[in-house]
């Protein structure tokens, strides 16, 4: 009976995103005059294959049982499935029927339907296939993959990003330590903080203090302020600084139910 | 000469037109928020990489969602503004992580289960969230289309992005080498062969330690 669910859920949702993975794919070779759903990596990788049905095929079957090694773990399908798996799968199997690109790879209605039906078989395969494994996998998976994913989000992650701001320039750089140790104090995590100070700061270089980027800052900074507020943060400051917490501050947060 | 006016005319089709965006968000996210609800009630179906799906799953442990939803509407937030600018809006971060992790961490962080434990509620919240997403795209796109040509820093996010998959692996062998010794040689030998094939060795790792996990378990 679980099994089943589990079953009827993921064709639904497989259906679903299979679905909007092809389209979204086949738009990015219409993009910028196209507004698409993707990645650049899909972009990259699917024009590196472009044209092999074999080549698109084994790409998405190394990338497919790394995600079921991982659903099999965590019940996390990794973001390869609608990054890679299906994108690279529904081209495998439109070129087996036409070699033309404008019939397969760039056609966002044959990319869609493909997808769709990819979708459901893969989605359905990882969730009951991983549904019903031993419970000494699962224990092992969560002693091996927890600490290396934590690991890897509350500092390899923020590390590599804080990098790459800095790398790429002064404004960037600047920014994204600023946001990105504010972010770590109130959200727990700097990736967040980085990659908006990137956001801007390679914003204000290539375009200069227009009004797109002013209001981007001021969006930027309101999120900060609902967060901290939100999460408390505010209260913890005051009370860290050995300063009494304001009356009418303390009515706000239970007044907001916080 | 039939067929160049079918094509002009499905260029403003559904498949090419601007006005489809939202409705191929909503799809998108309705079908991650199912699959986010299906982790909720059954463990399997998140549509995102173990580290993200850990930070929910620390929520759905001590009831601490913060990190997740601070985590996954901060991405959300930055995609958009980047989707909207560049022509590509970024799948991972927008959907899979903000919509999929950091609305639900959310909704449960201020005690809203039902969207999330009902499939079929969680099906009509996705689609109304990407819906939203997706008009406002559309809106921003009208507004600043033409007016510029920067990328906002996407390719410096992207191969930051790409780098972290790379770190994946040997934490993964790390990690099981504190689990136990016999998990740890199967996470080693397991990378070493998949490094040997040129495939991604953190999936190498992962099926070592469960081979040696299996024969040989361990507790929690």
């Amino acid at each position: 009976m679980h099994i089943l669910i589990v079953l009827m859920e993921s064709v639904i949702i497989g259906g679903l995103v299979g679905f909007a993975a092809g389209v979204g794919a086949a738009r990015m070779f219409n993009a910028p005059t196209v507004q698409a759903l993707g990645a650049f990596r899909t972009l990259g990788e699917m024009n590196a294959a472009e044209g092999d049905a074999a080549s698109h095929f084994s790409f998405g079957l190394g990338f497919f049982f790394n995600a079921w090694a991982s659903t099999v773990g965590a019940g996390a399908f990794t973001q390869d499935v609608t990054h890679r798996v299906i994108p690279n799968w529904a081209v495998s199997a439109l070129l087996l029927r036409s070699k033309d690109m404008n019939e397969s790879m760039h056609n966002p209605k044959k990319m869609g339907i493909m997808s769709a039906l990819i979708g459901i078989v893969v989605v359905a395969f990882l969730n009951v296939t991983s549904s019903s494994i031993p419970a000494a996998l699962q224990v092992t998976a969560v002693k091996v993959l927890v600490p290396a994913a934590t690991l890897l989000i509350n500092m390899v992650m923020p590390i590599i990003f804080w990098l790459a701001a800095i790398d790429a320039g002064r404004r960037s750089g600047l920014l994204g330590t600023i946001f990105g140790g504010l972010a770590a104090l109130i959200m727990g995590n700097a990736v967040p903080g980085v990659v908006l100070g990137i956001l801007i700061g390679k914003g204000v270089e290539e375009i200069g203090w227009t009004r797109i980027t002013r209001i981007m800052l001021g969006a930027v900074i309101l999120l900060f302020i609902l967060s901290a507020f939100f999460r408390g943060f505010d209260v913890d400051l005051l009370k860290s600084f050995s300063l009494s917490v304001p009356q009418w501050l303390t009515n706000w947060h239970s007044s907001m139910g916080g | 000469m039939e067929n160049d006016l079918k094509d002009l005319e499905q260029a403003k089709s559904f498949w090419f037109a601007d006005w489809a965006f939202p409705i191929i968000v909503g799809i998108m996210s309705a079908g991650v928020f199912a699959g986010t609800s299906m982790y909720y009630n059954y463990g399997v179906g998140a549509f995102n990489e173990v580290a993200i799906v850990a930070m929910l799953k620390a929520g759905m442990t001590d009831g601490a969602y913060g990190a997740a939803a601070a985590f996954g509407a901060s991405f959300l937030f930055a995609r958009v503004l980047e989707g909207s600018l560049v022509g590509i809006l970024d799948l991972g971060g927008s959907i899979l992580t903000g919509v999929g992790i950091g609305i639900p961490a959310i909704l449960l962080s201020v005690g809203f289960e039902a969207p999330v434990k009902s499939f079929p509620l969680a099906l009509l919240t996705g689609l109304i969230i990407g819906v939203v997403i997706g008009g406002i795209i559309y809106v921003v796109r009208h507004f600043t289309i033409g007016q510029s040509k920067a990328t906002f820093g996407a390719d410096v996010m992207m191969g930051a992005g790409n780098d972290t998959g790379r770190f994946l692996g040997p934490l993964i062998i790390l990690s099981a080498v504190t689990a136990s010794i016999p998990i740890g040689l199967g996470a080693t030998a397991g990378a070493a062969i998949f490094y040997a094939w040129k495939k991604p060795i953190a999936g190498g790792a992962i099926i070592g330690a469960m081979i040696l996990g299996f024969f040989f378990p361990v507790k929690l």
